[in-house]
């Protein structure tokens, strides 16, 4: 009776297109982490490798349209977050998308530093493929902070600024946002007020002023800590951690990332 | 100027006119279309020809009215014969292209334009948190890379702000708190209620039976979550609005930053528009489908960033009464490409050089099949036709006899459109002369039937239950 245990309102799509799947698909993806064997901290030479990986379970009601076999997942793609500590201070990041609605397949690597907030460090590089037949099959760009301070990126030997930069505010990654939250948890700063801070989607679009801060804790399918985000140009997502450092749950307007797999 | 300038239609989707910062709106923060306005003209009295995507989509495309192209609803069908936009252009020597939402139905886009990106199954009505991005993409992928000689005219069709429906559509069976009692924003960070959130409930029985009743034709899910809803939830419903348009017009100014770092810069007109609007809370409504002026009344600015093109910057006309129609017309002209003769359209092009051109003085708007307005510099007329007792598929009009209930607002004096003045009687003769403006309108039309099962069976469907309501209502 996976379908009657109620979901908090953030992550509770059990209804319209996907009803019921959704629910017993995240009910099963968490117990499927939770089971995971592999959970220790993986050590490398240099510091830890952390590797996350997430189904993308769709949340929009208009459109979607189960592929094949109705009794196949409902999944629509899959996100990994895989970084590794170097020389104490830096953690690089290497994330892949893979979303099969749109077509596109995305990698992005980028550093941060080792702190709260996950500061973006110096420059990055983004590789899309698209598997859909138009024209667009492919895109790269290459994104650096300069010292006035601002975001340039280089898209086919084209630069453009993406956004010039608040110091006052930390400036992060999307991606990065995996990590900052179970610091949070971590740094028992869970419950304090809410935070401004700078971040660049997807490493191309610049949200200058968002706020993250605490939403709820629950107990129920798993107990979770909750967080919000929303900005200028950033529709609210909901960031859910456990008490071992792992962000769980994240849900935005139209998916559902759900942990499926972690190491370290 | 370039005989041939490129020229680049960047469309937003659900987009109310005065939604973008440049224009005084302190509830949004619109940059990068801010920046299209500072360079061009910006027409504050244009109006979608229908309030649905399809159907405005199609006039778009065809620079015909919604009665006319087949598609008076989001399932109609666009008659093959009439020429679209990309394949007049293609005929008159420019490459055209097309990346994002097109929403034509009835037209294949990839026949009529070489498509940059259609997502994996085609993109339909929503979806902007997938494909706006990868639109975005596909256009930096082509302006970095295009180097043919013949002159290119792209459309860029984004989603957003349309993913506010998915937004709406959450709250259909679950309750999501507002986010004032969460925590998570305070009280004052939300806009207000619009003034003009309460309505006159004298409308068109096509308004009521779509919009309003129990069993709404229309999305009646959404209007049983809504009528749960407190003031807060109103104001947050319009809060997520304006994010959704901060994030397409990020789009935008991606687009924008790469088109003015390559050699396109100074010789691409680029017009903005939008579909259709956004209730938005106005009249206690959500989503478009209504002929009140959120709803119908959208962006249309025509600019270049440099100075290939010879248009003013930062300039209101606040004049000149603009039609979706109008599209193809002004992108014929300014290609130096002759319009089809059957375009209900007028090319924009004199307005904005401030050439004297003989314009209309009326706007003349479709809505759901049967429903009517006319738009003049004092008044809205909105009307509608009573569904025939034998249906022919044959759009309605002009036909006085068949004509239903009437809501009539001074636009001077009441600019919210909160009271009905069809109701007095010192108002029958502005009724009689928007009438006959509606009829003159209609009769330059070329309606034709609808010969596809799926738009037939909606009308025979909203028909049926138009019908009962006037039969019940007696």
């Amino acid at each position: 009776m996976i379908e009657s245990i109620p979901l908090h309102w953030s992550f509770d799509y059990n209804h319209g297109a996907q009803k019921p799947d959704y629910a017993r698909e995240l009910i099963e993806l968490l117990h499927l982490y939770k089971d995971s064997s592999d959970s220790r901290n993986v050590n490398t030479v240099n510091g830890q490798h952390r590797r996350h990986v997430y189904q993308i379970l769709p949340n929009y009601w208009h459109g979607y349209q189960r592929r094949n076999n109705q009794n196949e997942s409902i999944s629509i793609g899959e996100v990994v977050v895989e970084r590794r500590q170097e020389n104490g201070d830096l953690w690089k990041y290497n994330v892949r998308y893979i979303n099969n609605t749109n077509g596109e397949n995305l990698r992005y690597r980028f550093s941060c530093r080792d702190e709260i907030y996950r500061p973006l460090h110096e420059n990055w590089n983004v590789e899309v493929h698209n598997s859909c037949t138009d024209i667009y099959s492919k895109l790269s760009w290459d994104g650096y902070l300069t010292s006035i301070p601002e975001i340039q990126l280089r898209i086919n030997n084209t630069d453009i600024t993406a956004g010039k930069i608040d110091n006052s505010l930390p400036l992060t990654c999307n991606w990065a946002l995996f990590d900052v939250f179970p610091a949070l948890v971590e740094s028992n700063k869970e419950k304090v007020d809410s935070v401004d801070i700078a971040i660049l989607d997807d490493l191309e679009q610049l949200r200058p002023k968002c706020r993250i801060g605490y939403l709820d804790t629950i107990e129920s399918p798993i107990s979770l800590v909750g967080y919000f985000l929303y900005g200028t140009g950033s529709l609210p997502s909901y960031w859910w951690v456990d008490a071992n450092g792992n962000t769980v749950i994240v849900s935005s307007v139209f998916e559902t990332l759900v942990l499926k797999e972690k190491m370290g | 100027m370039n005989q041939h300038p490129n020229i680049l239609f960047i469309n937003t989707d659900q987009h109310s006119w005065d939604a973008i910062s440049a224009y005084g709106n302190p509830y949004l923060h619109t940059p990068n279309i801010d920046l299209l306005h500072q360079n061009g003209v910006s027409f504050t009295k244009s109006y979608c020809t229908d309030p649905v995507c399809a159907a405005a989509r199609s006039s778009w495309a065809t620079g015909l009215y919604t009665s006319e192209t087949g598609v008076p609803f989001n399932g109609g069908q666009l008659h093959p014969e009439i020429p679209d936009i990309g394949q007049v252009l293609k005929k008159g020597g420019y490459r055209a292209f097309h990346c994002g939402k097109w929403h034509v139905p009835g037209r294949d886009v990839r026949e009529s334009f070489e498509v940059l990106y259609y997502g994996n199954d085609n993109i339909g009505a929503g979806g902007a948190a997938y494909y706006d991005s990868a639109s975005t993409h596909a256009v930096a992928d082509f302006l970095t890379n295009y180097d043919e000689k013949e002159p290119f005219y792209l459309q860029i069709g984004y989603i957003d702000p349309h993913d506010v429906c998915e937004y709406l559509h959450n709250h259909e069976e679950k309750r999501i708190p507002n986010p004032v009692e969460q925590g998570i924003l305070s009280e004052n960070e939300l806009p207000p209620l619009p003034e003009n959130f309460d309505y006159d409930i004298r409308e068109t029985v096509l308004n009521r039976v779509c919009r309003r009743v129990d069993d709404a034709l229309i999305h009646s899910r959404i209007l049983k979550a809504v009528r749960e809803w407190d003031e807060l939830h109103w104001r947050y419903f319009r809060w997520n609005y304006y994010r959704f348009i901060e994030k397409v017009d990020a789009e935008i100014g991606r687009v924008l930053s790469l088109l003015q770092q390559t050699s396109f810069n100074d010789n691409t007109l680029i017009i903005f528009s939008a579909d259709h609007g956004e209730a938005c809370g106005s009249h206690q409504l959500f989503q478009k489908f209504a002929l009140y002026e959120e709803s119908v009344r959208v962006p249309f600015i025509v600019s270049c960033l440099r100075e290939g093109i010879s248009i003013e910057k930062e300039r209101f006309d606040n004049t000149h009464f603009v039609s979706g129609v109008d599209l193809l017309p002004t992108v014929c002209d300014y290609a130096n490409i002759e319009t089809p003769e059957a375009s209900q359209g007028m090319s924009l092009r004199p307005l904005v050089e401030r050439n004297d051109t003989n314009w209309r003085e009326h706007a003349y708007i479709e809505s759901n099949y049967w429903g009517r307005a006319i738009i003049t510099d004092q008044h809205k007329y909105i009307t509608e036709y009573i569904p025939k007792t034998t249906e022919d598929f044959i759009p309605p009009g002009p036909d006085e006899k068949q004509l239903g209930l009437v809501q009539l607002f001074d636009k001077q004096n009441d600019p919210g459109e909160n009271v009905n003045l069809a109701y007095e009687p010192n108002y029958q003769e502005v009724i009689d002369t928007c009438r006959d403006k509606l009829l003159k309108q209609e009769s330059q039309l070329n309606r034709q039937k609808n010969v596809h099962n799926r738009p037939q069976n909606t009308i025979t469907n909203w028909g049926n239950r138009l019908q009962d309501y006037w039969q019940n209502s007696k």
